[in-house]
């Protein structure tokens, strides 16, 4: 059993106008990663140099043990991939897709495939043209998970769908990595998605990694701290400080290494404490961003 | 090389092509049938010989516009997320095409032929002419297959079509021009002149060229999607 499942080491992909920046990443076996950037971040990319699909100019890329994209065809065998520009073929049944993806992947499941029609509410014999987004979605989802893959990677699988859709996709796909052990890589912008079914978290922004992390680190660290400054009196130094927000005198601190201690730092020097606030993944996401974007190291 | 899955991927781009194909060699056979059966009209033969040609040219565009249609409709992200290189993606898409295209090709051309051997009135003078025009044809599929793999655009592949479609009959008018073939497509023998035979090679040799130059900017290409 190998303890990586993806390693990137100084990534580098240049475009002409877009630049993935020397990028380092490390996904252990058995964790579900959600990769979060806004549009144009370079999730996509990131995911397409994973499969072996796009070559990197600097940098070596591991993944389950194979070297990319050199040893591509070795790795897919093990990995599941659903991406949100991925289309299945319209003219052909589901059916038909089925036994395309079996007649290739010998540790296909066949009961589990089954499973998992019932559980999407698919039917086997419907065009893929016939079927709505949401179901398409599912259907690309159904192939993928069937096979068995040892690394799933989902390159904003909920994009463009309604709610509706969203929610029963991200049900169904909680459902599925419940009751599996498998190493999951979730790409999107919508942070809501992400942190239902990460374990762990990693933000991109204009092709840089801005911060990776587990979620409960993530959200125990992350605090935005409501101050009253009484006239004359200076803002503590306070730790890991990536923005500060509000008058002078009503400063809101947003810190990413917050301890209880600096409550007491804070009482110390003469500043109360309004309110110490948990930040959403969201709100940390934006944060994130937007000092990265300033100029501000996290 | 993984010969299996290769081989499943043109089974596969057959299955999406069958019916156009098959209908194809229908309405092929059905026109060189009815030639048969007008015996002597050589109005009938070439007629015939030109939605025979038509037939062809849209056939083997059809099957080898399969890698630009792979992307326009966004099914290429499926395809490379099973376990094959570009490599293996590549030799399905020209090994495959070019195999359907060629089956179909090599029966509808051999009807022809055989109208022409076997029907009175026919000169076998024009034999020769049939067969370069015919690998000709093949000549043109390969110049649409290889834009199609290496630019997977539907736009050039179409652009490419056209002009192939257009310049055959160019090119067609241009060779039976030639003493070596138009001299001797009246006879009722089979003349098979050195000027045919360099042409044929001509033609052939460009084949490989067009399918080594694909293999080789695929193989040196280094974003697949």
């Amino acid at each position: 059993m190998i303890d990586t499942a993806v390693e990137f080491c100084a990534v580098t992909k240049v475009y002409k106008h877009f630049t993935l920046d020397q990028i380092n990443l490390n996904l252990p076996t058995g964790c579900i990663m959600g990769f979060i950037g806004a549009n144009g971040a370079g999730k996509s990319t990131t995911l397409r140099i994973l499969m072996g699909l796009v070559h990197q100019n600097a940098g070596s890329v591991e993944v389950l043990g194979h070297a990319m994209p050199e040893e591509q065809a070795t790795a897919k065998r093990d990995i599941g991939f659903v991406s949100e520009d991925m289309r299945l073929y319209g003219a052909a049944t589901l059916e038909w897709h089925m036994g395309f993806v079996r007649s290739i992947y010998s540790h296909w499941d066949s009961g589990y495939a089954d499973q998992l029609l019932r559980r999407f509410d698919l039917r086997a014999q419907q065009k893929i043209k016939g079927m709505s987004h949401g179901q398409r979605v599912k259907a690309a989802l159904l192939l993928a998970l069937a096979r068995k893959p040892r690394l799933l990677v989902l390159d904003e699988p909920t994009t463009g769908l309604d709610p509706i859709a969203r929610r029963e996709v991200l049900g169904e796909l909680m459902a599925v990595l419940a009751d599996e052990e498998r190493t999951v890589l979730f790409s999107s912008h919508n942070t809501l998605d992400v942190e239902q079914i990460s374990d762990q978290i990693t933000f991109i922004d204009r092709g840089r990694i801005l911060d990776s992390s587990d979620k409960e680190t993530f959200l125990d660290r992350w605090r935005r701290l409501r101050l009253v400054l009484p006239p004359n009196t200076k803002l503590p130094g306070l730790p890991g400080v990536v923005n500060v927000d509000g008058s002078g005198r009503l400063p809101v601190v947003t810190t990413n290494r917050f301890e209880p201690a600096m409550v007491s730092a804070c009482t110390q020097a003469g500043v109360a404490v309004q309110a110490v606030d948990v930040m959403t993944l969201e709100e940390i996401f934006v944060a994130s961003v937007q000092s990265q974007r300033e100029g501000q190291a996290i | 090389m993984n010969i299996a899955i290769v081989s499943r991927l043109i089974r596969k781009d057959w299955y999406f092509n069958r019916v156009g194909i098959l209908a194809s060699l229908f309405a092929g056979f059905v026109t060189v049938g009815a030639v048969a059966a007008l015996r002597r009209s050589q109005v009938a033969l070439i007629l015939g010989l030109i939605v025979v040609v038509t037939i062809l040219i849209g056939m083997g565009a059809m099957v080898m516009m399969s890698a630009a249609m792979e992307r326009r409709q966004q099914t290429l992200p499926f395809v490379m997320s099973l376990p094959i290189s570009y490599r293996e993606y590549t030799t399905a898409k020209i090994v495959g095409g070019m195999l359907i295209f060629l089956v179909l090709w090599g029966a509808l051309v051999a009807d022809v032929v055989a109208t022409i051997l076997l029907t009175p009135g026919f000169p076998h003078g024009m034999i020769p002419f049939v067969v370069i025009m015919a690998v000709e044809i093949v000549m043109s599929t390969c110049l649409v297959t290889a834009v199609s793999v290496t630019t997977e655009s539907h736009g050039w592949t179409v652009a490419v079509a056209q002009v192939g479609g257009l310049s055959l009959n160019a090119i067609g008018w241009s060779i039976v021009r030639l003493p070596g073939i138009g001299g001797t497509i009246k006879s009722t023998t089979v003349q098979w002149s050195g000027t045919a035979t360099a042409l044929l090679a001509a033609e052939l040799a460009l084949i490989a060229f067009m399918l080594l130059i694909t293999f080789f900017v695929q193989a040196h290409k280094r974003d697949f999607i």
